[in-house]
């Protein structure tokens, strides 16, 4: 397990030095005008971010008023009777809603709950697995529709909502399974 | 859906914050305008108050006195340190740096008035000399609409703010991925990789040519998430998009490609997910990577459920129709 933990860990450092390196190579060896080709490609960058401005903004605000109101006790109470069958702990729940909703804010919920219960707790190795395998799904869906203007989501918010919810019900499992 | 989703959280939101308000108003909970007995206590000897000058100090408060206004038990008087700032004769205004040791409600007060952090701000009116210092009454700041004056600073103005910074914070990394991207592409990089995976790229995304350069930039999408690089990953993802975007009919619709693409990014399998192996660490966790297997096994059991209702889905009528009756318009 360490090895493979020191293997990630070197790649996660060297991966993108290397593929900058690599790609600009192959560039090199193909003709490629590369520093020409390289200002084209990065003049859009300014064009991507504005473009994702009110996108951001309409998603970020929502969520922000949520958060802000003390909903979010209001939506554990509504729906933990739901996750006290799965074996999820009360305490547990906060995070499990604020992972899609915003990363910074499930960064805080779960240092918050880690200091209450201890990192070794249940609780604690509950939400550290939802915190590592969660994604801040309604800012990904943002910001990748947002990019190109799409309004019309189709499919791709139910799926997402089912994918992550599969993802809590299995890992409240596993973490039962291994650690309870 | 997206929609539904935005105006729930607003309104929910909004109701969840104008309950609250009226609830703590019609319970008086921060007893607004009680007039609280305290003591002001000096380091001796006790100093002639002069107008306009600021004084440090310590406020004491009888349990009693707490029981009395907020109908709490405390298991001790309470000693908070102050700093008052005299505005007439025998009246001054009160700033209480509030600690861990306060009472809930105080810091919740503190909160509430916006004033720095920790600090409860009031007005002391001093009715008599002591031993160690003056006999006078607390009376509080008021606050109203604790939680939707919340709403909207912490809410709303706030987050409007951020967005925009974390907008104008991608600008430079996007940049440069675009055009480190452009090189990959201009070389015929990007076709070669997307070769290379073309057994699983054409099932996962049948209506995108194999050799088209939104494959490409899918595949280093997706490895730098698997990588956690997600420095990386966001403006490979959204270059990702635009190239999709150049595949679809019905501009301001998604395709049936987008969806797929969307939630193998949000259900994403992951190895290293290294910031919460760094909280742990810090939180003296004795085995803080203990948690990787299950990392591992939940995202991906989220990432095949993911795809196999994705492409369910994508199936069903009325996701069909939406861009059937997009290209009957065409």
């Amino acid at each position: 397990m360490q090895t493979f933990i020191n293997i990630t860990q070197t790649l996660s450092v060297i991966a993108i030095p290397s593929i900058i390196f690599f790609i600009v190579t192959y560039g090199i060896i193909k003709k490629v005008k590369i520093y020409e080709v390289f200002v084209e490609g990065a003049k859009e960058g300014f064009n991507v971010g504005v473009r994702i401005i009110p996108y951001l903004v309409a998603m970020l605000v929502a969520i922000g008023i949520f958060r802000a109101s003390g909903a979010m006790d209001f939506l554990a109470l509504i729906i933990s009777p739901i996750t006290n069958l799965i074996g999820m702990p009360a305490e547990a729940l906060p995070m499990a809603i604020m992972r899609p909703l915003s990363g910074s804010g499930a960064l805080g919920v779960m240092s918050e709950t880690i200091n209450t219960h201890g990192a070794d707790s249940l609780i604690g190795r509950m939400v550290s697995v939802m915190m590592g395998s969660g994604e801040t799904t309604f800012y990904v869906l943002a910001i990748y529709f947002g990019s190109v203007s799409i309004t019309k989501t189709r499919h791709a918010v139910p799926a997402g909502i089912i994918a992550d919810v599969a993802g809590i019900i299995t890992l409240v499992w596993l973490v039962n399974l291994i650690f309870g | 859906m997206l929609n539904y989703i935005w105006l729930s959280l607003i309104v929910i939101g909004i109701l969840v914050a104008v309950t609250i308000d009226f609830r703590d108003i019609s319970t008086d909970k921060f007893r607004n305008g009680e007039e609280i007995q305290t003591e002001l206590i000096f380091d001796s000897p006790t100093p002639q108050l002069e107008k306009g000058k600021h004084y440090k100090c310590n406020i004491f408060i009888p349990a009693s006195e707490m029981q009395k206004i907020y109908g709490i038990q405390l298991s001790q008087n309470l000693v908070q340190e102050a700093e008052i700032i005299v505005s007439n004769s025998g009246e001054a205004v009160i700033k209480i740096t509030t600690d861990e040791q306060s009472p809930t409600i105080w810091r919740e007060h503190a909160g509430a008035q916006r004033k720095n952090g920790d600090i409860l701000q009031g007005k002391v009116r001093i009715t008599r000399m002591s031993e160690n210092g003056f006999v006078a009454v607390l009376i509080l700041d008021a606050v109203k609409f604790v939680k939707l004056n919340s709403v909207t600073n912490d809410g709303i103005v706030r987050y409007a703010k951020t967005a925009v910074e974390l907008a104008i914070g991608l600008i430079g990394i996007m940049a440069l991925w675009l055009g480190v991207m452009k090189i990959a592409e201009a070389s015929g990089l990007i076709t070669k990789l997307a070769g290379f995976l073309k057994p699983v790229t054409t099932r996962l995304f049948p209506d995108v040519p194999p050799d088209h350069p939104a494959m490409g930039a899918m595949i280093m999408n997706i490895s730098a998430n698997i990588l956690g690089l997600a420095n990386a990953a966001t403006p490979l993802g959204l270059k990702a998009m635009e190239e999709l975007n150049k595949l679809n009919k019905k501009l301001g619709t998604a395709t049936d490609a987008m969806c797929t693409f969307l939630v193998i990014n949000t259900s994403n399998v992951q190895l290293i997910p290294a910031t919460v192996i760094a909280i742990r660490a810090a939180a003296g966790s004795t085995n803080p990577t203990e948690i990787l297997g299950a990392v591992i096994v939940a995202t991906t059991v989220s990432t095949i459920v993911g795809v196999t209702v994705v492409k369910l889905f994508a199936r069903l009528k009325i996701f069909r129709k939406q861009l059937e009756a997009v290209s009957g318009e065409l």
